[in-house]
């Protein structure tokens, strides 16, 4: 057996917390089966159950395998181990999660034998199924983010459990209420959806994405951990995530045109490739926050560069540089071809204020170190929140064009703000 | 065995380690000295292949931990200066999961993780829970789970803080017969006295380099100190005539470096006793450690 599936097995699988387990969730089921309450019916409480141990409390388990051996001090030894990172993620995954899924599991027949008495066989599997990824979905989700969060060396690992929780219990929060969504549109007649011009069962397409976003989240959990365990990943993964976003995004765009009847003044190419510039300007901001932008890394990667060994620094990019990057390449692409109605200059200007805003991710971590990001986030939240509201209370809506992707002088002031800002940033690195 | 190459190593604002430069041979004791915050941790940590250095490399056993951190991995054991155990399980868990989490196969797990806790001491202990175990019995559990796959070289940070005379002493003991096995051991410590016990050299990292420039050999000859009852002047003739250096000497004590083996310092006692000398205290000088690092590093008092 895998080792760390083992060691957690001890650790959370103990023979008294199983019992005690089963024993309280015969007792809900016994109790809302002779007495139920209203609302509270037993498949009702089940399915909340459900939640309650595959979600909120699995998430928690799952962000806890690394924080938690952080915290206590073992997770050096754990780099230093044999066990290689696919083996140590799904032995936290599905080994720390242990106790969770044995409550979730216990739930499930209280929930699909009365959906296959509802909707019949097939929904009802499909159903099963979608609970069943959503739980292991939201944990990968909260597993990664610990990943993530352990390079920040935040040292604060309540806050950083409770932001794995909160990542684990978004995610699986975003595909749940997409998936109810697919009851609506049947309801209004529309069972199916297009995407890149095929027509998909819209169930089934939910399904397949799920299923799709689960194995990236895993992915990215092999990727972060063999970070952890000092092997080298190289660049390929992460872009072929981007490539994948930017493809899965940009196919929506004649369905998303049709359902809310967006004026079809736009190229469909030119829409595509809008569709695919926000995703991938999304992944370059997400990961800006989220990755450490260590100076002294920076300053090495810099040499790489000056070395004339680009191919070594291009090897040691981080998911946030690669981001950046292909968000440039492929906005240029879009400023060319949308010429027509200031499209291609609101691009342009949104590609300044980027270039500004992650200079300024990079300048405030070298300042404040693991709590520069919220720094900027807060910094990013006035000059696009505050300062426009406050230009308009003063009659000045003439400058928004300083911090708003407006126009031509909305071009030169955010490449002048981003040529500053990236000034500062490289000079706090080289210091 | 362990080869380092200008050696350096950045924090933000900060180098912890400015280009050392260091040989350790083969089934030796190396102690690893300085004050807080000279770099000790870091270079340890840079060895064990857990940090990536700024500029110049590691090598262990031939292999760069850049290029080959997980092989080094295998060949080394590393226990940090504050390091955690799974206090929920019991010892013989514990060394089970390290065992098999070091690549020992399922069936040879077992064995490898009672020879570890017989290694040191704990095979009493093996159905206790970690967390119920004292300060010195956690020590002992966390040093046998490092060794349970018998890595070629042990670094040990700070092993020796918190612990009784009595678990220093053992500890001491084990480190000389993990030694006395095969491995190469790196020790960093703050108690000077004590690591002359088991050290072959030693190292003085101060401000991110090496004191010195290089390590320096411990036991090439022992500092005795001897005391008179009776005071004779005839004394420091005498002892130079044993051929011992002679360091210090008045008529009632003296201070003198001989050969470090126990019979060069048996003859010497046996030769005072012989000539008539009241030989009131006769001990291995304690301050000898202390003397070579505060000359190295420029304090002391």
């Amino acid at each position: 057996m895998n080792p760390e599936l083992q060691r957690n097995l001890w650790l959370e699988a103990s023979p008294f917390r199983l019992i005690l387990i089963a024993g309280l969730l015969l007792l809900a089921f016994a109790a809302t089966s002779v007495a139920p309450l209203g609302f509270a019916t037993t498949s009702r409480t089940a399915l909340a159950l459900y939640w309650f141990f595959a979600v909120l409390w699995g998430t928690r388990s799952a962000g806890l395998s690394v924080v938690g051996e952080i915290r206590e001090r073992t997770w050096d030894g754990q780099k230093l181990s044999s066990i290689g990172p696919w083996e140590m993620v799904w032995g936290k995954l599905f080994g720390a999660t242990a106790a969770n899924w044995f409550g979730a599991l216990l739930c499930l027949p209280f929930i699909l034998i009365p959906a296959v008495g509802a909707m019949g066989l097939g929904p009802a599997l499909r159903y099963g199924l979608i609970l069943l990824t959503l739980g292991v979905f939201a944990q990968a989700v909260a597993l990664l983010s610990s990943l993530v969060l352990i390079r920040r060396n935040t040292g604060n690992w309540r806050l950083d459990t409770f932001l794995c929780q909160v990542a684990g219990i978004g995610a699986a929060f975003s595909y749940y209420s997409l998936w109810s969504s697919v009851s609506a549109f049947e309801r209004s007649g529309t069972s199916s959806l297009e995407w890149w011009g095929h027509s998909f069962n819209l169930g089934s397409f939910h399904l397949v994405s799920l299923l799709l976003f689960l194995a990236w989240a895993l992915v990215g959990c092999w990727r972060a951990m063999r970070t952890e365990l000092r092997f080298a990943n190289g660049p390929y993964v992460w872009l072929a995530y981007l490539l994948y976003s930017a493809v899965y995004s940009a196919g929506f765009e004649s369905w998303i045109g049709q359902r809310w009847s967006l004026p079809q003044t736009l190229d469909p190419a030119v829409a595509k490739l809008a569709y695919a510039g926000a995703t991938l300007l999304a992944a370059a901001y997400g990961m800006a926050f989220l990755e450490p932008k260590d100076p002294v890394r920076l300053r090495w990667l810099g040499e790489q560069v000056r070395g004339g060994r680009a191919y070594q620094a291009f090897l040691a990019m981080d998911c946030w540089m690669l981001s950046y990057v292909a968000t440039l390449l492929v906005g240029f692409l879009l400023a060319a071809l949308w010429m027509s109605g200031g499209g291609s200059l609101m691009v342009l200007a949104v590609l300044g204020f980027m270039t500004r805003d992650i200079a300024i991710f990079v300048l405030m971590q070298g300042q404040a170190g693991g709590k520069g990001d919220f720094a900027a986030l807060g910094l990013l939240g006035a000059l696009y929140l505050l300062v426009p509201t406050m230009l308009s209370g003063l009659n000045l809506r003439g400058l928004e064009f300083l911090v708003l992707p407006t126009g031509l002088f909305s071009v030169i002031a955010a490449w002048s703000e981003g040529a500053i800002c990236a000034y500062l940033a490289l000079k706090r690195i080289a210091r | 065995m362990i080869e380092i190459r200008d050696l350096v190593f950045e924090y933000p604002g900060h180098r912890a380690l400015a280009g050392i430069r260091l040989e350790i041979v083969r089934r030796s004791i190396t102690a690893l000295v300085g004050p807080n915050g000279a770099g000790k941790t870091t270079l340890l940590r840079c060895m064990a292949a857990l940090e990536t250095p700024y500029a110049g490399s590691v090598t262990i056993d031939g292999l760069d931990t850049r290029s080959a951190p997980r092989a080094i991995h295998a060949r080394l054991g590393y226990l940090p200066d504050f390091f955690g155990l799974y206090d929920a399980l019991p010892v013989r868990r514990c060394l089970h999961y390290a065992a098999r989490a070091h690549g020992i196969a399922p069936g040879a797990a077992a064995g490898a993780a009672e020879a570890a806790a017989a290694k040191v001491g704990l095979s009493d202990r093996l159905n206790q829970s970690a967390g119920a175990l004292s300060r010195g019995l956690r020590q002992r559990l966390a040093i046998a789970q490092t060794i349970v796959h018998q890595p070629k070289v042990l670094l040990l940070d700070e092993p020796a803080a918190g612990l009784d005379p009595q678990a220093r002493r053992d500890l001491s003991n084990l480190l000389l017969s993990l030694r006395d096995s095969g491995m190469t051991l790196v020790v960093s410590s703050h108690i000077l006295a004590e690591l002359e016990d088991y050290s072959d050299r030693m190292v003085i990292v101060d401000h991110g380099r090496i004191a010195g420039g290089q390590s320096i050999a411990l036991k090439t000859g022992a500092r005795l100190r001897l005391r008179l009852a009776v005071p004779r002047e005839d004394l420091k003739d005498f002892l130079a005539g044993q051929g011992a250096e002679i360091l210090e000497c008045a008529p009632d004590h003296a201070l003198v470096k001989i050969a470090a083996d126990p019979p060069a310092r048996a003859r010497l006692l046996a030769a005072l006793v012989g000539a008539g000398f009241a030989v009131a205290d006769f001990t291995e000088d304690a301050r000898a450690l202390e003397d070579v690092y505060f000359a190295q590093t420029g304090g002391g008092a």
